[in-house]
């Protein structure tokens, strides 16, 4: 599907997976540096990060360290501590059974590097990147862990244009951005609602008044999926919806890479989202 | 009946050989596996017949004047936009903005249409046979849109002239609407547009149009056009 959508967006390509959660286990993503031979700044955060967690398992693979940790300190006190490892060391993500990995280039180039096809889950989240105003770099690819709640992650098609009022007010709140990338913001949203007890449908519809600009965003968690599209439909969203399966993409032409013509896909409509709950279905999704 | 395989095809390879077969004098062109491409059969010129097996991307049938175009499958954005005449037939769904801005011909949907389906029409016919968005209508300058399910917000709104028949529910009106009931002409015109397509019209249309309180500025409706803008 990310293949079928590359043409619109050139730029980065990156994907969210949810694979099957292990007890008291902590999967994470770091980022080790944007290109080059990364191993001893692997090495480097493995030595610091074992004196701060009981890591179970430790691999460089390309640029990123994936790690797995035993799952008994508080999610947010563990990304501080590999940050304070060293300002190079972002958290791409943190979760029980989410793992994103995301690149410049192209999708075919991501499964190069990072071969996701082989990846068994029961759903995820994708997304190509043409950059409008942010750096075209790792950091600012998406999809976007939502910093702070464990397997919370968002990708977004669309400009949010109260991003910078936004921002500045989260900022106030102690709240850390990592890039200048508008899209970011949708998972802070989220992670700020979700926290203040607000269940996931409540925030998606509270995002629709608080959100300005054009946005189909997708969210998924460890064991939901949903999508969220604008009041004016600036962008487009196509939906198909079937008893062994859910697939949302921008274009028919990314579901129609997998998607048999039996299945209809229809336009999501202004102000509309959906929420799905993992059951056994199989889910896939790309934006 | 000519055929054109569209896999392991650019979509200029495929206008160019529906182009060049219309050029030899083929008038049925079926086309297989479109794949939801997009710019498909733009600009075609020609009393040409063309049969999509398929989804449509974008903008497919786009400025037509003459062409005869059926889509077995889905359509995307802009489905017949600006088209001069002939005619556009989607069995499936259509994405946003369908028959944006034509100025003649039909476009037909069996299925919904997205959102701001006939904005800024200038002539022709619209007809679907499902639901529509929110905006459809919007600034509509001429033609006649006949929407069989129901629609969604702001239906018609902002509308110079033109008409709209609506079968289902309006989720909310637009600006500036009248609505009214169709008189026995217009019945008659429904019907026969309807069967014609072979569409089932057990239900009754109600008639929106302008209400032409927009097309001049007047002090006393000031609120009204605050509202507007």
């Amino acid at each position: 599907m990310a293949s079928g959508l590359c043409r619109r967006g050139p730029d980065s390509a990156g994907v969210a997976l949810y694979g099957a959660a292990q007890e008291n286990r902590f999967k994470l993503r770091v980022k080790l540096g944007e290109h080059g031979d990364l191993r001893a700044e692997g090495r480097k955060l493995a030595d610091g990060l074992s004196k701060i967690a009981r890591v179970i398992e430790s691999e460089t693979i390309a640029e990123y360290q994936r790690f797995v940790v035993e799952a008994s300190c508080d999610p947010k006190l563990l990304e501080k501590g590999i940050e304070e490892i060293g300002p190079q060391y972002e958290v791409v993500s943190l979760g029980r059974s989410l793992e994103i990995i995301k690149q410049v280039g192209s999708p075919e180039n991501l499964n190069a590097s990072y071969p996701f096809r082989k990846f068994v889950g029961t759903h995820g989240i994708g997304h190509t990147r043409l950059s409008t105003e942010s750096r075209v770099d790792l950091s600012h690819s998406q999809p976007f862990w939502a910093h702070g709640v464990p397997d919370l992650a968002t990708v977004h098609n669309g400009h949010i244009t109260n991003y910078h009022k936004l921002r500045r007010q989260y900022e106030q709140r102690g709240i850390r951005f990592y890039t200048e990338n508008d899209s970011e913001i949708i998972g802070k949203y989220l992670a700020e609602r979700l926290s203040e007890g607000m269940p996931l449908e409540e925030a998606l519809k509270a995002s629709l008044m608080d959100l300005d600009g054009s946005f189909c965003y997708l969210v998924a968690t460890a064991d939901r999926l949903a999508y969220v599209k604008d009041p004016f439909g600036f962008k487009p969203l196509l939906v198909v919806d079937t008893e062994d399966f859910v697939a949302i993409a921008t274009e028919e032409v990314a579901l129609r890479t997998w998607v048999d013509s039996r299945y209809e896909a229809r336009e999501a409509g202004t102000s509309e989202l959906q929420v799905w709950t993992l059951s056994e279905t199989p889910v896939a999704v790309g934006v | 009946m000519a055929v054109v395989h569209c896999d392991g095809k650019t979509t200029k390879e495929i206008n160019q050989e529906i182009s060049e077969l219309i050029a030899k004098g083929a008038k049925t062109i079926e086309v297989r596996s479109p794949s939801a491409r997009h710019n498909l059969a733009v600009g075609l010129l020609q009393p040409v017949e063309l049969l999509f097996k398929g989804s449509v991307g974008y903008y497919c049938g786009g400025m037509i004047d003459g062409a005869r175009i059926t889509v077995q499958g889905s359509a995307g954005w802009g489905l017949g936009e600006c088209m001069m005449s002939g005619t556009v037939v989607v069995r499936g769904n259509a994405g946003n903005s369908a028959a944006a801005s034509i100025r003649g011909g039909t476009v037909v949907i069996y299925g919904d249409a997205g959102a701001r389906a006939g904005i800024a029409m200038k002539g022709g016919l619209l007809i679907i046979e499902g639901n529509c968005g929110a905006m459809a209508g919007f600034m509509m300058q001429k033609g006649t849109m006949i929407i069989c399910g129901a629609s969604g917000h702001g239906l018609a709104d902002s509308m110079y002239e033109g008409t709209v028949f609506l079968g289902g529910e309006a989720a909310s009106l637009g600006n500036d609407t009248k609505v009214c009931d169709p008189d026995e002409e217009e019945r008659r015109f429904l019907k026969d547009m309807l069967s014609e397509h072979g569409i089932a019209a057990a239900h009754s249309f109600k008639k929106i149009v302008a209400g032409r309180r927009l097309w001049n500025f007047e002090k006393q409706e000031f609120e009204l056009w605050k509202e507007v803008l």
